[in-house]
């Protein structure tokens, strides 16, 4: 279309402009900003909250830049992918889709709008493969997915845009850097592409924007950050126990105040009731309809296990305003505009000010109506939480989210990926890697053991041996040529969280949701459990399903998913530390959750002490389980493991020991069989910063976090398979534990890169050894309050009654087996 | 530090690399190495390293030294699956192994017969020898105490202050003894013991009754 003259700028906004009008409404600053940065050619990252309209900010754009250089858009489609919409969750891309379709078809274009995701039918992408949308809504797996396929760089080639949606979900997190690595392939096939994020506030948007665009590249350069700065009120009401003596300390589901949530729920129109574990989901939609059967078709349920259509029903539900209440989980946290949602529900701590504020931001979706949301406490230390909680909401206080860097299973899965398709040329590949920002210290000996790993399975040239995964062709490509290594390859990226998933069906078939292995093993033949809000009986395992049939026993069996522990941010346990201090303020100066706690506080003093800002407390007693010896950083849950598993490796250097190890977000215990002695502990400065990171390396217990980080790296390195969907059995012979593969690494091969990333990965992103430090520091300048007491404490109950624990031991295994020889499990 | 014990007056020592020395037979038994796993992996694309696969071979020449045995009786699942390189090693190993070599077959043993019988090894389904039945599946069978292997078991302790292990042992019911597997790269199944059951854990170097 040579000889068409492209619109102007202002008349083509005219055009976006337009069309607001008619709907009544008017574009906001943030989305005018958009469009001409956008229009301009630039790259860019907006942060903007859900429900603020940032779809429109970014879709119009993409249309407006196809009627730009279509003049004839009206009577003439030009087919092929223009652009791609990255959305984290696939729940999310209906709604998406919806938003693109309004704009295509009001403006009168023939533009097509495809998702393509897990759940899309293999007729549907046998389609699309032969005839792409104009606009592409997907998935970052799908993506990968694309990019195995033959031929990819024809599919992209004239591909004017790509869009990741929820970039602060993606950022940190695996699934971030199969994004940053798509991007960089993308960058060179397609000649003229706009790389846009959208992110919610996060601590470090900056650092997002750079690890968007890539950290050395011309893109950073041609790009901008524009904010919404769109302000929005937010309330936090607590709902405060009105008996706090009887409260349980450690109840972890709050169902003792159902009865204050009910009025809550018959106020309003819709109310979402968010847990933070799917079990916890579970139990609450329950015990909701048995104590108000009432509700019985005006309540439902939503988490990530739940089967599609279930969740779809219950999202359009939502928004056509035909329910009262939803118990959900983070699965309800992102996207979606449900405006009908008048008020949001937080059962338990949501452990993070960002998650707080998206959770909180889900009601009131209108711009300019107040979000009210409701902090239910499950147990008693949460309402110090919620009080905290509150100071991060007026201060909006939010955490980073970390980056990863040096991913290399995430780098071995995408170079297979791309030997799958057209294979790959080191040299052409290795500069683009360079650019993104997870890979940018990436020297040529690591790229040199990543290739000889994918081609040789290690590092010695031998050429005994019979592995086969990628070959090096004559041109110097490297390629999978074995179609049944490119199939798995193929099912293997979708799973970059790794469970162990079975799917639960009844007999005849019918889907009912995914749940975790760990939990169905432990189920013999007709055991009932709840699950998706029924009693299900388990029948068998057949294959990779687990076949129920409707129960109409009662049970208490509740499926847990592992993902249910958050940890504490740095911010969020800083708050929560002020917040404690308080305590000992006049009950005026104080907020009504600290105001409430009086009787627990009382409690405590008995036999301890309520620290304040200068004192460091330790609790020891002994009960029938062992000597218990209590810690109190309160540092949030990811460093207290870290130092629970230093300070025990460090007492055993004193005195040989086993203990094992509890933690929470407030302090962390050490369990023993003999007794700790603290005031050696204490003049032995055990707590000291220097020689962190080598005592911790020496502590068996990183060892075993590594093994636990190192089964995510095998999977998404392919080491391990994790079988076909309904197929597992089959492939068994191919399901190597990767446990037993670190044990053979470890004994075999320890200096292999994926060996040492688990244990990378444990000390940045596990034990966050930076802030472990600080809080080491912090602790340093404290004086220690050490308590010898005769019982658990109202703090120490909710830790000592945890039943995960990690174990550390440095006694000989024989001593330790003789003594507990006499206790043997029978 | 081997664990000697007496099942049908007979006189057994068991090892804590997992094998079985029946004294009065010179007979050692040694179930679930399987062989061959480390390079059916790699064969797939999973890279095992490859190191691993010489282990096998090294413990099994240290438990021979250890008893000098005139037979040595595998329990089934000797090889992971069809033939591969590790074979070769098995052939060398066989070798120079002075001792006679039996093979009772089991789930995993899909190798032709014909090849065990070019190294001089026997293959039974069964071997019943005195009162004893040997077998790779557990078996039960009237007036005879049954060998096997199979099941890779394993046992969970506890102790006093929350504390819990799992180790590799013999099972040994009231007719029955369960081996554990051999081989290096094998995973294991925990058993519960009852009252009347006796459990041999293998701790580290320690061949230890629990």
């Amino acid at each position: 279309m040579l000889n068409c003259i492209p619109l102007e700028q202002s008349k083509l906004l005219h055009i976006a402009e337009n069309w607001f009008h008619e709907q009544n409404w008017k574009p906001f600053p943030f989305q005018k900003q958009t469009w001409n940065a956008f229009l301009e050619g630039k790259h860019g990252l907006l942060n903007a909250p859900t429900g603020s309209g940032k779809t429109y900010a970014l879709w119009f754009p993409i249309v407006l830049n196809y009627i730009n250089t279509n003049p004839d858009y009206k009577i003439k489609h030009k087919k092929g992918l223009k652009a791609i919409w990255i959305t984290p969750l696939r729940a999310l891309s209906q709604e998406i889709k919806q938003s693109a379709e309004r704009i295509t078809q009001d403006l009168g274009t023939q533009m097509t709008v495809g998702i393509r995701t897990g759940d899309t039918s293999t007729k549907e992408r046998a389609k699309q493969r032969a005839n792409m949308p104009d606009l592409l809504i997907t998935t970052p797996e799908s993506l990968q997915l694309l990019l195995s396929s033959k031929g990819y760089d024809k599919t992209f080639k004239h591909c004017s845009a790509i869009v990741v949606d929820e970039w602060h979900e993606l950022l940190g997190t695996k699934r971030g850097v199969q994004m940053e690595l798509g991007l960089s392939r993308l960058k060179t096939i397609c000649s003229t592409l706009r790389i846009w994020g959208i992110s919610a506030t996060i601590g470090n948007l900056e650092q997002a924007r750079e690890v968007l665009l890539g950290p050395t590249g011309s893109a950073l350069k041609n790009s901008i950050l524009i904010k919404a700065k769109l302000n929005k009120k937010i309330t936090v009401k607590s709902i405060i126990p009105k008996q706090m003596e009887t409260f349980p300390w450690r109840g972890h589901l709050g169902l003792h105040l159902l009865e204050d949530v009910i009025p809550i729920i018959n106020k309003s129109k819709t109310t979402l009731l968010f847990t933070n574990t799917r079990s916890q989901c579970e139990i609450w939609f329950q015990k909701i309809l048995e104590k108000h059967p009432e509700y019985a078709g005006e309540i439902a349920m939503h988490h990530g296990s739940i089967n599609k259509e279930t969740r779809l029903w219950v999202e359009q539900a939502i928004r056509n305003e035909s329910l009262k209440a939803v118990v959900c989980t983070s699965s309800l946290d992102l996207g979606v505009d449900f405006a009908p949602v008048e008020t949001v529900v937080q059962i338990g701590g949501p452990k993070g000010v960002a998650r707080f504020l998206q959770r909180a931001g889900r009601s009131g979706h209108r711009p300019g109506k107040e979000s009210v949301i409701y902090f239910l406490p499950t147990h008693a230390m949460e309402l110090i939480e919620a009080s905290a909680m509150q100071k991060a909401v007026l201060n909006s206080a939010v955490e980073d989210r970390i980056p990863y860097l040096n991913s290399y299973d995430v780098l071995i899965q995408y170079l297979t990926t791309l030997a799958v398709s057209d294979g790959f040329i080191p040299e052409e590949i290795y500069p683009e890697i360079k650019q993104t920002f997870c890979y940018q210290a990436l020297s040529q000996e690591q790229w040199q053991w990543l290739l000889n790993f994918l081609v040789m399975g290690s590092q010695s040239l031998k050429t005994y041996d019979e592995y086969k995964k990628v070959e090096i062709e004559d041109d110097g490509r490297f390629k999978v040529n074995n179609r049944a290594i490119a199939m798995r390859h193929r099912f293997q990226i979708g799973t970059i969280v790794g469970d162990a998933n079975l799917t639960v069906r009844y007999q005849k078939g019918g889907y009912i949701g995914t749940i975790e292995e760990s939990f169905i093993s432990k189920l013999v033949p007709g055991d009932v459990f709840t699950f998706a809000g029924r009693n299900l009986e388990f029948i068998r395992i057949k294959g990779m399903s687990a076949q129920v049939r409707n129960s109409s026993k009662r049970t208490n069996k509740v499926p847990s998913w592992m993902g249910g522990r958050l940890s504490f941010s740095a911010k969020m346990s800083e708050l929560l530390r002020q917040e404690l201090y308080t305590a000992e303020l006049e009950p005026k100066a104080q907020s009504i959750e600290i105001a409430s706690l009086a009787p627990m506080f009382k409690k405590q003093r008995e036999e301890s002490i309520v620290p304040q800002p200068n004192q460091f407390l330790i609790e020891t007693f002994k009960s029938d389980d062992g000597y218990h010896h209590i810690f109190y950083p309160f540092e949030g849950r990811a460093i207290h493991e870290g130092m629970s598993s230093l300070l025990a490796y460090r007492i055993s250097l004193l005195t040989p020991i086993t203990c094992s190890l509890a933690f929470n977000d407030y302090g962390f215990e050490l369990l023993s069989d003999k007794e700790i002695d603290i005031q050696e502990v204490l003049d032995n400065n055990l707590f000291t910063p220097e020689y962190m990171l080598s005592d911790l390396q020496k502590s068996l217990n990183s060892n075993e976090m590594a093994r636990r980080k190192f089964r995510d790296i095998a999977v998404i390195s392919g080491m391990v398979f994790t079988g076909y969907p309904e197929k597992g059995v089959k492939m068994k012979h191919l399901q190597s534990s990767s446990q037993l593969l670190f044990d053979v690494f470890k004994d075999f091969e320890d200096d292999n890169l994926l060996f040492q990333q688990a244990f990378t990965e444990t000390y940045e992103h596990q034990l966050e050894e930076g802030r472990l430090r600080m809080a080491l520091e912090r602790i340093a300048k404290q004086k220690v309050v050490w308590k010898k007491c005769q019982n658990h404490t109202p703090f120490s109950f909710p830790i000592i009654t945890d039943r995960l624990r990690e174990k550390l031991s440095n006694e000989k295994l024989a001593d330790r087996i003789k003594r507990m020889t006499k206790i043997l499990t029978r | 530090m081997t664990h000697t014990a007496t099942f049908n007056n007979q006189e057994f020592v068991l090892h804590p690399l997992g094998g079985m020395f029946w004294v009065e037979k010179s007979l050692l038994l040694i179930s679930d190495v399987h062989l061959g796993k480390v390079n059916h992996f790699r064969k797939f694309g999973a890279a095992v390293p490859r190191q691993a696969i010489h282990k096998n071979f090294l413990l099994l020449d240290q438990i021979v030294a250890d008893f000098s045995p005139f037979q040595i009786c595998f329990l089934g699942d000797l090889f992971h699956s069809s033939l591969n390189k590790e074979w070769e090693l098995f052939e060398n190993w066989v070798a120079k192994t002075p001792a006679e070599i039996i093979l009772v077959s089991g789930n995993h043993d899909i190798i032709s017969p014909i090849l065990f019988e070019k190294l001089n090894i026997e293959i039974y389904l069964e071997w019943i020898l005195d009162d004893f039945l040997l077998t790779h599946h557990p078996e039960e069978r009237d007036g005879l105490f049954n060998f096997c292997g199979h099941i890779h078991p394993a046992v969970k302790l506890k102790g006093f202050g929350r504390q819990n292990l799992r180790l590799s042992c013999f099972f040994k019911t009231k007719n029955q003894l369960i081996l554990p597997a051999f081989g290096e790269f094998t995973g294991t199944y925990t058993l519960k013991p009852t009252k009347k059951d006796e459990v041999y854990a293998i701790v580290e170097d320690q061949v230890v009754k629990v």
